[in-house]
C-alpha cells in the first residue's frame, strides 16, 4: 500500500479510511455525486426542423418550434439505472428523476443513496418545472441530512418538506402552479443488503423486489382516489375504483397541504438479502402494475437493459404517460 | 425613457395552447395594462378642440352657447404648460386662439382662449375633413408628444366628399388621437366613427347640449392622465403562419388587422395609441403550420414596443396532443370576447337593416344581440337595445319598437363597440 493516508476535505486532518464522518471537525468525509434526468437539451443546436440557428426563449425564431426535448434520456450513478421517456400520447416530458450518493473510500460501495422520481401534474402548465425542481430539491435535502448523522426517517421527512417548498416555488412566476407526485427512497447499504426507507406524495410507487425466493412487493401507497376507495373496501376491479385511478389525492406544489404526508407516507424495511429497489411513475405501472411481473424484467438483468425493457414494454402498451424508471441494486452482485 | 417607468407594462396571455392533430387556430386573449403611476418625467402634451361652428349649431341658439361653455370647461382641466389650440370648424377651419400655432396653457393663455371662444358666432358649413388638416398642420410641429383632438360636430360632412374626408383621416392617422362627440341628432355615428376608430379615440352621442360641459371636462381630465405618447403592439409570427386577425376587445371592439405595419424579421406591428393607467385586451387569432402530437411551438410572441424598446412581452404557445379533452376546450374569455365582437356586429347590422327597411334581417340581428348582451352580462348594450326592442317576456322573441327616438338608436350604435369585461382565469 502505497497511497497516502486519506485526509479530512473540511480541515486537512488525516483521518482513518473507514471514517464517515471526521474525528477533528465532524464533517463528512463522503464525496457526494448526482444526476438528474431528463437533462435540458443543448443550447447551442441548430432547430431540429428548420435548421435555423437562432432561438429565443427556447423557440425558433423562424418556424417557432421549441427546441426539442429528447424523447428520451438515460443516465447511470454508481450500479443505479434512471431513465425517462416523454411515451406517445404526452406533448412533453413532465416526469422527473434525482439520484445521489455519499461516496467514502470505495466508490463501488456507496455510504447512502437517495433517489427521487416525480410525476408533473398535466393539469398545470409547467408542470415538468415543479417535477425537476422537488426531485433534485429532495436528493440534496435527503443526502444532507444523511451527511449530518440523521436517521434515514428524519432524512426522509427533511426531503419531503424541502421538495415541498420546492414544487411550490417552481410555480411562482406562472399563473397556473405547477405541482407533482413526489416518491423517494433512501438505501443505507449493510453487510448483508440495505435498509430501505421509502416516502411519497402521490402515485409514483416504489418497489423491492428481491431475488427469488423472496416475494416482490409494492412498498408505496397511492394517494389516489381508488386507493381511498379501495381501502374502504371496494373492489380493485370495480368501475369507480377504475375510474378514481388517476386522480390523486394528495401532491407537492400548487393548491397543495404545505405538509400533504403524514407518517404513513414512509415506510421503512430491512432488505437482507439482494434484489432490486425499483421506482417509477405511472407511466410504467399502468401497464405493469404488479410487482412480479416487474420483478420478471429485474431479476439477474444489466440495471440499464432492465430499465430499458420496461419503458419498451410501456411505449409498446400504448404510452399513455411519461415513463419514468430508476433502479437501485441492492446488495451486491452476487 | 427611464427603465423604471418601464415596469408599469404588463403583458397577459390567455389561451387554451392545446390543439388536436392537423389543426392550427390558436386564439388568444392578450391583455395589457399599464401602471403610470410611478412615472416622473412629465410628457409633452399638445390638445386641440375642434367646434363645429356650422350655422345649423345655433338652433336652437342654446346649442350653441353649451358648445362654447363646454369648450370652456376642456380648457379649465389643461395642465399647465400643455400646448394647445382651439379651432372653429365650418367648411373650412381656422384657429380661434392662438390666432397661429399653439399656445401653452397658463391662467393668462387660458383665460384669453375663453374669451376668444366667447366670441365665436356660428358662421357657415361643415368639412370635417379640412379641420383635421388644420389640426394636423399645427400640432405636426411637437414630435413625441402626446397629441389630443376633441371633435364636436352636430350635423352630417355636406362640404366634402366622403372620399376628400377618408384622405384626411388616413393622412392623420398617427399624427393625433381623436374623440368625436355629436351634439343632438341631425349627426351621422358612421361618420364620426369612422374618424375616432382611425385616430384611436372614442365616439358619443351627447344628445342633450346641456351635458355637453361634463362630458368635454371628463375627456380633457382623461387625456391628462395618459403618460405614454405611442404604443405599438409587435407580433412576431413563425414562418408559414397566417394572422386571421388582431382585435382590441376591451374596452370596445376595434379591429386592428388592417393596421398592420411590415416590421421585418416575420414581424409586424400595430399602433395602440396613447397610453394612461390603463388597460386594454386584445383578441389574436393565427393560423399555424400543424406539427406532430407531443410538439410544441410558439404561435405568437407578442410585445408592447415604444419607439424601440420592448416594455413588455407575451408568448402564445400552442401544443399539439391526442388527448381532445384538452384540445377541445374553449377559453372562457377567448369564447366572452368572440361574442362581445359578434354583438357589436349584430347591433351595427340589425340598426343598418332597420335604417334600409328590412325588418326581417333587423329583427333577426338585435335578436341575436339581444341574446348575446343578455348572457354576457353587457348590461349597457342590453339596456340600450331594449329601447330600439321590445322582448316578450314569456318567448324571449324580439320585435321592433314602432316609435324610437332617434337619440336612442344613435347612441346604441354609436355605443355597440363597448365590451363588458370578463375577469382572468386564476
Amino acid at each position: 500500500m502505497t497511497s497516502p493516508a486519506p485526509t479530512c476535505p473540511h480541515c486537512a486532518r488525516t483521518v482513518a479510511p473507514a471514517d464517515r464522518f471526521c474525528e477533528d471537525c465532524g464533517g463528512s468525509l463522503s464525496t457526494l455525486r448526482k444526476v438528474a434526468i431528463p437533462r435540458p437539451p443543448s443550447t447551442d443546436a441548430p432547430c431540429t426542423d428548420c435548421g435555423n440557428d437562432v432561438h429565443f426563449d427556447e423557440y425558433c425564431n423562424v418556424c417557432g418550434h421549441r427546441r426539442a426535448q429528447p424523447d428520451r434520456d438515460e443516465a447511470s450513478l454508481g450500479a443505479m439505472a434512471l431513465i425517462t421517456d416523454r411515451g406517445i400520447e404526452h406533448a412533453r416530458n413532465e416526469d422527473a428523476a434525482a439520484a445521489g450518493m455519499l461516496v467514502g473510500s470505495d466508490a463501488a460501495a456507496p455510504d447512502a443513496i437517495a433517489v427521487v422520481v416525480c410525476d408533473g401534474v398535466s393539469s398545470s402548465d409547467e408542470a415538468h418545472k415543479a417535477a425537476v425542481a422537488a426531485s433534485t430539491a429532495g436528493v440534496d435535502a435527503m443526502l444532507a441530512a444523511i451527511a449530518s448523522s440523521k436517521k434515514p426517517r428524519v432524512a426522509m421527512l427533511a426531503g419531503l418538506d424541502t421538495a415541498a417548498k420546492a414544487a411550490v416555488a417552481a410555480g411562482v412566476d406562472s399563473e397556473a402552479a405547477p405541482s407533482c407526485t413526489y416518491t423517494a427512497a433512501i438505501v443505507i447499504p449493510t453487510a448483508r443488503a440495505a435498509h430501505i426507507t421509502v416516502g411519497n406524495v402521490g402515485d409514483s410507487r416504489a418497489y423491492w423486489l428481491p431475488e427469488p425466493p423472496g416475494a416482490a412487493q409494492q412498498l408505496t401507497v397511492d394517494d389516489s382516489l381508488s386507493q381511498e376507495l379501495i381501502t374502504a373496501g371496494a373492489s380493485p376491479d370495480s368501475e369507480a375504483v377504475r375510474r378514481g385511478a388517476h386522480t390523486l389525492t394528495r401532491w407537492l406544489g400548487a393548491d397543495s397541504d404545505p405538509e400533504p404526508w403524514s407518517e404513513s407516507s414512509v415506510q421503512t424495511i430491512t432488505a437482507d438479502g439482494p434484489g432490486t429497489l425499483l421506482l417509477c411513475s405511472d407511466g410504467l405501472w399502468n401497464y405493469l402494475p404488479d410487482a412480479a411481473d416487474i420483478a420478471r424484467y429485474c431479476i439477474g438483468a444489466d440495471p440499464s437493459a432492465a430499465a430499458r425493457a420496461l419503458t419498451e414494454y410501456a411505449l409498446d402498451a400504448g404510452g399513455q404517460d411519461n415513463i419514468t424508471v430508476v433502479i437501485i441494486p441492492i446488495g451486491g452482485t452476487s | 425613457m427611464s427603465s423604471a417607468e418601464h415596469q408599469g407594462i404588463s403583458v397577459d396571455v390567455d389561451h387554451n395552447p392545446y390543439l388536436a392533430e392537423g389543426t392550427g387556430t390558436v386564439d388568444a386573449i392578450v391583455s395589457i395594462t399599464a401602471d403610470v403611476a410611478g412615472t416622473t418625467s412629465e410628457p409633452e402634451r399638445v390638445e386641440a378642440i375642434i367646434i363645429d361652428c356650422s350655422t345649423s349649431m345655433q338652433a336652437p341658439i342654446e346649442k350653441f352657447e353649451a358648445a362654447k361653455r363646454a369648450t370652456a370647461a376642456a380648457i379649465m382641466e389643461l395642465v399647465d404648460g400643455t400646448y394647445f389650440t382651439i379651432v372653429d370648424g365650418t367648411e373650412k377651419a381656422a384657429s380661434v386662439y392662438p390666432k397661429e400655432g399653439l399656445a401653452r396653457a397658463s391662467t393668462e393663455t387660458k383665460a384669453a382662449a375663453m374669451r376668444a371662444v366667447d366670441g365665436l358666432r356660428p358662421h357657415g358649413g361643415t368639412a370635417m375633413g379640412t379641420w383635421l388638416a388644420h389640426v394636423r398642420g399645427i400640432v405636426g410641429q411637437r414630435k413625441g408628444a402626446i397629441v389630443h383632438a376633441i371633435l364636436l360636430t352636430d350635423g352630417k360632412d355636406e362640404h366634402e366628399t366622403p372620399e376628400e374626408l377618408g384622405l384626411e383621416i388616413g393622412l392623420s392617422e398617427g399624427e393625433f388621437t381623436c374623440d368625436c362627440r355629436g351634439v343632438g341628432t341631425a349627426w351621422e355615428v358612421d361618420e364620426l366613427r369612422a374618424i375616432s376608430t382611425a385616430l384611436l379615440g372614442t365616439v358619443d352621442i351627447v344628445a342633450d347640449p346641456e351635458d355637453l360641459a361634463d362630458d368635454f371636462a371628463s375627456m380633457m381630465k382623461a387625456s391628462m392622465g395618459k403618460a405614454i405618447p405611442d404604443l405599438t403592439l409587435r407580433l412576431w409570427t413563425p414562418a408559414g403562419a397566417n394572422i386571421e386577425f388582431v382585435k382590441q376587445v376591451a374596452p370596445t371592439v376595434e379591429d386592428l388587422t388592417h393596421r398592420r405595419v411590415e416590421a421585418g424579421n416575420q414581424c409586424g406591428e400595430y399602433p395602440l395609441g396613447s397610453w394612461g393607467s390603463e388597460d386594454r385586451d386584445y383578441h389574436i387569432q393565427v393560423e399555424v403550420e400543424p406539427a406532430a402530437i407531443g410538439r410544441e411551438k410558439l404561435a405568437a410572441r407578442v410585445s408592447v414596443v415604444a419607439g424601440d424598446e420592448v416594455l413588455g412581452e407575451g408568448l402564445v404557445k400552442a401544443m399539439w396532443t391526442a388527448d381532445t379533452g384538452l384540445s377541445a376546450q374553449i377559453s372562457r374569455r377567448v369564447a366572452h370576447y368572440t361574442g362581445q365582437a359578434e354583438l357589436a356586429q349584430a347591433v351595427q347590422e340589425g340598426l343598418s337593416a332597420r335604417k334600409a327597411g328590412d325588418v326581417k334581417t333587423a329583427t333577426a340581428k338585435l335578436q341575436r344581440a339581444m341574446e348575446l348582451a343578455v348572457e354576457s352580462g353587457n348590461d349597457g348594450t342590453a339596456k340600450l337595445l331594449g329601447r330600439v326592442v321590445e322582448v316578450d317576456e314569456r318567448t324571449g322573441t324580439v320585435q321592433l319598437r314602432r316609435e324610437v327616438a332617434a337619440a336612442d338608436e344613435m347612441a346604441l350604435d354609436a355605443r355597440s363597440t363597448r365590451t363588458a369585461r370578463v375577469r382572468k382565469e386564476t
